[in-house]
């Protein structure tokens, strides 16, 4: 535990001459330095524990052979044999939550189960009204969000707000002639953000006139997701996921994310138990429905450009068509 | 070749009948002029040595480029026509020769009508151009006809050697006269006919002969038209003149000969009945070869050019032809019924199992230890009371053999843990503590054995000072026992209890002598020194 070398004094002093840079700082201007060393020293923190993993993994590899070879009562590999001491006792006192070797990708979903999400709603700017009238709707589709105007805002002013107001995910929705063609989510501190283009959509303004289609409701709803099986899948499922609050038991209303051959089909149903028994289920389809298409997941924020890209879509390979990487 | 002059005999029939304004507008007589033409070209011919054309070429081609045919074909006989011209002016008897000739033969010949008429007009129109003196027509078939009228006459006029109208003398005379008005040699005329013949042979080639019987012969049909380009005075055989005045028995001969030429042309058509299914097939091999080699000889469709630019293919081109493109990406789904039926279905089974992959609340770390609730134990205690009693006793009095209960056993276990926690946060900091302030405290310490102040009863006696040993003893050095010193250590030390003695002793004697007052002080401070 010892280290080698006393802390350098020299580094303290350099942090003290950055706050003292900054001559006269009003109450305000204080606060948003405070803010953004904060942020620094969260980002600090990410990364190292990012750095840290290959080990944790190595680790963690080593603590399941042990595991394994202790349940099926065979000989302990002998690589292992110097440190298998040591193991086994961290395998005795490992908990749930130390017994999964932990990536930086799940720290950004950490405590987002903690509370619910905030989401903040925008537009790509001068948006067509049916691009309004869309982004109304998911206002309603997704629970505990805000719509904004975009005015004239620039995107690092958008998150940095939302920072400071504690929202959880920013959604952008961008648009051609009128059509919604892309979504943009990104969860907000400095978590990844997902890139999907949307095909096929069809808005409640479409279906049929306000009074027709009726109100819908705004309950937490559950969620269903299909066909989400590999790593990718998964991790998409993850960003879908948390941007909807833990529901109660007895919602009555279903959002399903249903993947097919990489378009992921979103669907917003109210579905009712009839008294005959499990067959007598009336689902009423509600709200807009779209499929979504992945093309791009940063490891950043949406401002974030020179952020890690953690998977982009490949179109114009040679095999493309064969290659499937949410599902099945 | 017959039914051609037929319809073209009508033709011109027709085209002589409308009134001239109706040439001007563009209507259904263009039809009748182009076969008119071609008729009249064909009767043309044989005073055209030269010509490239066999016929009139009418059919697809403009007014221009028939004109330019005819242009070819007359432009020979327009010089001929000239001189003929400028012959009759001089020699206005023989225009008359020629009528009455041509009269003649109108006569001796059992031909149709058609003939007749044709005669007559031939006549009328000759006169007129004559008169006129006019070469350069209006119509392309007034000329044709002009120059055919004309050429038939001197045909005509030609007979075989030394006739009773052609004398070599003459043509002589002819030659001389045509040399003189051309070097500007004043000649006398005597022979028009002969002048005649001679314009005619100068303009004359040989090798026509041939064409010229046949021409001929097609001629006789209509008497008046007779022959070709008879300005060969080597041609001029009886032929000429039988077929003019009784040459009917050649006139089949040269129908015949005709009949031989379209033999190759009609056996082509009547070769169909006789040719068989090989030869067929073989000609239609043969015709589907040679559009294939003209195709290949073309330039090839764009489709095929390999790379190409807009510019370079038709415009909107590339939207009628289907081509063939290799997509790598998946299309698009399409939400049929069919798909949304599935994921109702598959929604609904999920509601029935109550399978939702929803977002689970994570259990949060508890900020505040949990109270420990004692658990009361209902059982019967196994201690007897006197026993417990005992525990507590021991306890008290001598901690050390108390046998340790459980909640002392994690106390310890808590307190490693929490020494160790500890001197690992220690170590952050390098060790390095802010050391508490000293307070510093008087308290009388007595000397009193230690374990006299903590216990009412000694059940153990010891012997510890209250005091730190350097509290009691401050000393310097070595310290010694008596037993320990040597001879001359013991010597010193004898010194100085002495000197300390006589110091001492000293003083007192100072204090007996306060009672002798007389005494100089000085003296007793004295002593007091010694």
């Amino acid at each position: 535990m010892f280290p080698s070398k006393p802390f350098p004094k020299t580094l303290i002093r350099h942090q003290h001459q950055t706050s003292s840079f900054i001559a006269s700082p009003t109450l305000k201007h204080s606060r948003k330095i405070k803010m953004l060393r904060r942020n620094i020293r969260l980002r600090k923190e990410y990364l190292y524990r990012k750095n840290l993993e290959g080990d944790e993994r190595v680790q963690y590899e080593k603590k399941m052979k042990i595991r394994e070879a202790l349940q099926e009562g065979k000989p302990i590999p002998t690589e292992l044999r110097n440190e298998e001491a040591r193991l086994r006792q961290e395998i005795d006192l490992e908990d749930q939550n130390t017994a999964v070797p932990r990536s930086h990708i799940d720290d950004e979903y950490a405590n987002a189960t903690e509370n619910d999400p905030k989401i903040l709603l925008t537009t790509s700017r001068n948006p067509s009204a049916p691009l309004i009238r869309f982004t109304k709707e998911l206002k309603f589709a997704f629970p505990n969000s805000q719509r904004i105007n975009r005015g004239s805002q620039v995107i690092s002013e958008i998150i940095e707000t939302a920072r400071s107001h504690d929202f959880t995910d920013v959604i952008l929705v961008h648009e051609h002639r009128g059509v919604p063609d892309g979504l943009i989510i990104s969860h907000l501190p400095f978590g990844p953000t997902a890139y999907f283009g949307l095909l096929n959509v069809v808005t409640r303004h479409d279906i049929s006139t306000k009074k027709a289609i009726g109100k819908m409701p705004e309950q937490y709803p559950h969620l269903i997701f299909n066909n989400f099986t590999t790593q990718m899948g998964q991790r998409v499922a993850n960003v879908l996921k948390h941007v909807f609050p833990a529901p109660k038991v007895d919602a009555r209303r279903i959002v399903t994310f249903s993947n097919e051959s990489d378009y992921i089909s979103f669907r917003n149903h109210v579905y009712d138990k009839g008294e005959g028994g499990p067959k007598s289920i009336e689902l009423k389809e509600v709200g807009p429905r779209f499929e979504l298409r992945l093309y791009q997941v940063k490891l950043g924020t949406v401002e974030q450009n020179e952020a890690e890209t953690e998977w982009v879509i490949r179109p114009y390979m040679n095999t493309a068509k064969k290659r499937k990487f949410i599902g099945e | 070749m017959s039914i051609v002059k037929d319809s073209g005999f009508e033709a011109l029939e027709k085209l002589k009948s409308t009134e001239p304004p109706v040439f001007l507008a563009p209507s259904s007589i263009s039809e009748v002029a182009r076969t008119t033409s071609q008729y009249l070209f064909e009767k043309l011919k044989p005073f055209n040595p030269k010509s490239p054309f066999d016929q009139l070429l009418v059919d697809g081609f403009d007014a221009e480029q028939i004109w330019q045919q005819i242009d070819i074909q007359c432009q020979p006989l327009l010089s001929s026509l000239r001189q003929d011209v400028k012959r009759f002016a001089q020699n206005p008897k023989e225009i008359r020769k020629l009528g009455n000739l041509a009269l003649n033969v109108s006569h001796e010949d059992d031909v149709d009508e058609m003939d007749m008429d044709g005669f007559d007009s031939d006549d009328d129109e000759l006169e007129a151009t004559e008169s006129d003196g006019d070469e350069e027509e209006d119509d392309d078939e007034e000329e044709e006809d002009d120059v055919e009228e004309d050429e038939e006459e001197k045909s005509g006029d030609h007979e075989g050697i030394e006739d009773k109208f052609f004398k070599i003398k003459e043509l002589e005379e002819f030659l001389e006269e045509g040399e003189a008005e051309e070097y500007g040699i004043d000649y006398k005329n005597k022979n028009g006919v002969a002048k005649r013949k001679k314009q005619n042979l100068r303009d004359d080639d040989e090798e026509e002969d041939d064409e010229e019987d046949e021409d001929e012969e097609e001629d006789d049909e209509f008497g008046a038209f007779a022959g070709g380009d008879d300005e060969e005075a080597d041609k001029l055989g009886k032929a000429r003149y039988d077929d003019f005045f009784g040459g009917k028995k050649k006139e089949t001969k040269m129908k015949l000969k005709d009949l031989s030429e379209d033999d190759e042309a009609e056996i082509e058509n009547q070769g169909d009945v006789k040719l068989s299914t090989h030869e067929k097939e073989r000609i239609k091999l043969q015709s589907k070869i040679e559009r294939m080699e003209k195709a290949n000889l073309d330039a090839k469709h764009w489709t095929m050019q390999g790379e190409i630019t807009a510019a370079k293919r038709p415009k909107n081109s590339a939207l009628e032809v289907d081509l063939d493109f290799e997509h790598n990406a998946r299309p698009a789904p399409v939400i049929t019924e069919e798909v949304t039926a599935s994921l109702e279905d598959l929604i609904k089974s999920r509601i029935i199992e109550a399978r939702f992959d929803d977002v689970q609340r994570a259990a949060s770390m508890p900020t505040k230890a949990k109270r420990e609730a004692k658990e009361m134990d209902d059982s019967k205690s196994k201690k007897g009371l006197a026993e417990v009693y005992e525990d507590e006793y021991v306890r008290q009095a001598n901690p050390t053999f108390a046998p340790t209960t459980f909640s002392d056993e994690l106390k310890k276990e808590a307190s490693m843990l929490f020494k160790r926690l500890c001197l690992k946060l220690d170590s952050l900091s390098h060790f390095h503590f802010t050391p508490k302030p000293v307070i510093e405290e008087m308290s009388i310490q007595t000397n009193v054995p230690a374990i006299a102040m903590e216990e009412v009863a000694p059940v153990a006696v010891s012997d510890a000072a209250m005091l730190a040993p350097e509290e009691i003893f401050s000393g310097k050095g070595d310290i010694k026992d008596e037993s320990e010193l040597t001879q001359e250590e013991k010597k010193r030390r004898r010194a100085k209890k002495k000197r300390k003695f006589k110091a001492e002793s000293a003083k007192e004697p100072a204090k007996k002598a306060r009672d002798d007052t007389t005494e100089n002080p000085k003296t007793v401070t004295g002593s007091e020194e010694g």
